[in-house]
């Protein structure tokens, strides 16, 4: 490594650097990007081949995580969390494989099938949002639902991906699938929709609502703000990021698979939320912290066993971060408070 | 108060709102029985009550939240009825809650815009426009007095008159007609509250907006208002104008005249 690590910034800097820092801190993604650029230096110079040759990987894994962490993002913002989210992305690349098999072309059964993820999400928000069923519940219900579904119609045998999805998504053909410039592809997909999210997030109606929900939805329905509506399109979107997470992944192996959508899968995703930034109690989060969290947890579980761990040690570290995100989380919070 | 002096006086002011036998009922219990009300333009009403009086239920009426069982609601001389708070925000009615309805994640200048984002189409996309809302939201601040440091302070980092001072900024923005304040001083200090008081004297000095106080405590806002209405188990049972009547005087009667009834209620609420 040519270049110096951060860390070796003389400790004499100067006040404007300084001031440069606190202001950083109030950035919600800063701890995570420096974790993020820690471990990536810390497992080049562990196995110089790290980010040179396992990228391809890495941003694929970080895709699968980061499409279902920016829809976990944005509804535990509104304060709620979609535990059937990994499910949605075993169901949905079914709807299109079957939308497809009687006939439907893919530009007709891609966004049909996203319309069922749709449904889904909406039933889940419903639910949870009407009949004030806790959305821990109503969507560990879904997640049962779904997964029994998906296996009894499926007879729990995976299906081919049709070759002209794989065109679409990822611009390449089957023979090219988990390789190069397909792998990418769902990175960039993922790059594309966390960016668009954060612009949603932070400087769009609906966004700031999001928020509000979230932080104080008494005030928020003072306000007029449509409360219910507000939530429940943050589970219609995390279900609809969950089923195109999926159909990029059928694309990028080739085959629907009925047992792809784990439920470590969710658990990852939310794990990225949170280290990413985003707190449980509602009201603050970040889109790009989820992207970065979910690159975090990639590394972790891909980059550990190349340097010689056990393929499962990846959860012991991953297990610490949760918990020291949350802890920093709440110090950081007082601390800006303090800074005002 | 000593700026008393420059409030011009109410002369045949017009009516704005009155209230007519409201009554509204949860189940069996009823909360309000025929509560009468008049507001004129431009004028101060402090409606003052022990807890459980109605003040709440009442003013979740006249701010759309729910609508009254019987009873009718004149605004400007015709009657009237608000199916939700959005309505009566269009009507001219703002309220400033107890709770404050701010965020404390979004910042003053997002908080002050709330409900109602100014909308910039960039590249056809509606995007709230940020610059507009901090643009204005300073000459709002200004308008009422209030300094701060930065509007893209966190509502989460101010003390609570700020707090307070905002969600009234916020509510005179839309140049409400009736601006209505549930308990703004309760969960103020002296030196706190005493600002909040100079910002209605402010507001009540153009007589362009006629205001409801919901009080607990009279004395404090004996100066700033032009009528005090005294709420008692869902019906306005002394309705006095200040002019006439000197805080001492109004202690007195209620606790002689009026004494039993609120006397039991306040044993009633365990006071």
């Amino acid at each position: 490594m040519a270049a110096p690590a951060p860390a070796g910034q003389p400790p004499s800097a100067t006040r404007t650097m300084g001031d440069r820092l606190k202001a950083l801190i109030r950035y919600p993604e800063t701890g995570i990007t420096v974790v993020a650029i820690v471990i990536a230096i810390v497992f080049e110079l562990l196995n110089g081949a790290f980010l040179t040759s396992e990228v391809p990987v890495l941003l694929a894994s970080t895709a699968q995580y980061g499409l279902i962490a920016v829809g976990e993002a944005m509804l535990m913002i509104t304060g709620e969390i979609d535990l059937s989210a990994a499910k949605i992305y075993s169901t949905t690349p079914f709807f299109a494989f079957y939308l497809s098999a009687v006939g439907l072309p893919w530009p007709a059964a891609i966004p049909l099938a996203l319309v069922g993820a749709a449904a889904i999400g909406w039933l889940n928000g419903l639910i949870t949002v009407r009949l004030g069923v806790p959305s821990l519940i109503s969507t560990l219900g879904m997640l049962f639902l779904l997964n029994g579904a998906v296996l009894t119609v499926s007879h729990s045998q995976p299906a081919r991906t049709p070759e002209n999805f794989i065109n679409v998504f990822l611009g390449g053909d089957q023979q090219n699938a988990g390789t190069g410039i397909t792998q990418i592809a769902a990175f960039l997909w993922l790059v594309a929709i966390a960016l668009a999210f954060t612009v949603v997030l932070r400087r769009t109606r609906f966004g700031l609502h999001t928020i509000a929900v979230g932080s104080n939805l008494l005030a928020a329905r003072e306000l007029g703000i449509r409360t219910e509506r507000t939530k429940i399109l943050n589970f219609v979107i995390m279900a609809v990021l969950a089923g195109f997470a999926g159909i990029i992944e059928s694309c990028a192996s080739g085959s629907i698979d009925p047992s792809a959508g784990d439920n470590t899968l969710t658990l990852y995703a939310i794990a990225a939320a949170v280290i990413g930034g985003t707190s449980l109690f509602g009201g603050s989060g970040t889109v790009i912290g989820a992207l970065i969290g979910s690159f975090v947890v990639a590394s972790l579980n891909d980059g550990l066993p190349l340097v010689g761990a056990q393929a499962g040690f990846a959860d012991v570290p991953l297990g610490i971060a949760i918990v020291a995100a949350m802890i920093l989380n709440i110090k950081l919070t007082a601390l800006r408070a303090r800074q005002v | 108060m000593s700026v008393d002096a420059d409030v011009p006086k109410l002369v045949d002011a017009p009516e704005l709102l009155r209230a007519e036998g409201v009554t509204k009922n949860y189940g069996p219990s009823i909360v309000l029985r025929g509560l009468d009300l008049r507001v004129a333009r431009g004028e101060v009403v402090a409606l003052v009550g022990d807890n459980g009086a109605g003040k709440s239920t009442f003013i979740k009426i006249l701010s759309g939240f729910h609508q009254p069982t019987a009873g009718t609601l004149y605004w400007e001389g015709r009657e009237f009825s608000l199916a939700s708070p959005t309505q009566a925000r269009a009507r001219g009615i703002e309220t400033v809650y107890q709770d404050l309805a701010l965020v404390n994640d979004l910042s003053v200048a997002q908080n002050m815009f709330l409900g109602r984002e100014p909308i910039k189409r960039v590249l056809g996309f509606p995007l709230t426009d940020a610059r507009a809302m901090r643009i204005k939201t300073r000459e709002f601040l200004d308008q009422v007095g209030i300094r701060l440091n930065s509007v893209d302070s966190l509502v989460r980092d101010l003390s609570g008159g700020q707090r307070q001072s905002i969600a009234v900024a916020r509510a005179m923005q839309s140049q409400p007609k009736l601006l209505i304040m549930d308990e703004p001083l309760a969960a103020l200090g002296v030196r706190e509250g005493a600002h909040v008081l100079k910002l209605v004297q402010e507001i009540r000095r153009r007589r362009d907006v006629s205001i409801i106080l919901i009080v607990h405590n009279y004395s404090q806002i004996f100066e700033v208002c032009d009528r005090i209405n005294f709420l008692f188990l869902g019906e306005i049972v002394l309705d006095v104008a200040t002019s006439e009547i000197t805080e001492e005087e109004l202690i007195r009667m209620v606790k002689s005249g009026l004494g039993a009834k609120p006397a039991a209620a306040s044993n009633a609420a365990g006071i």
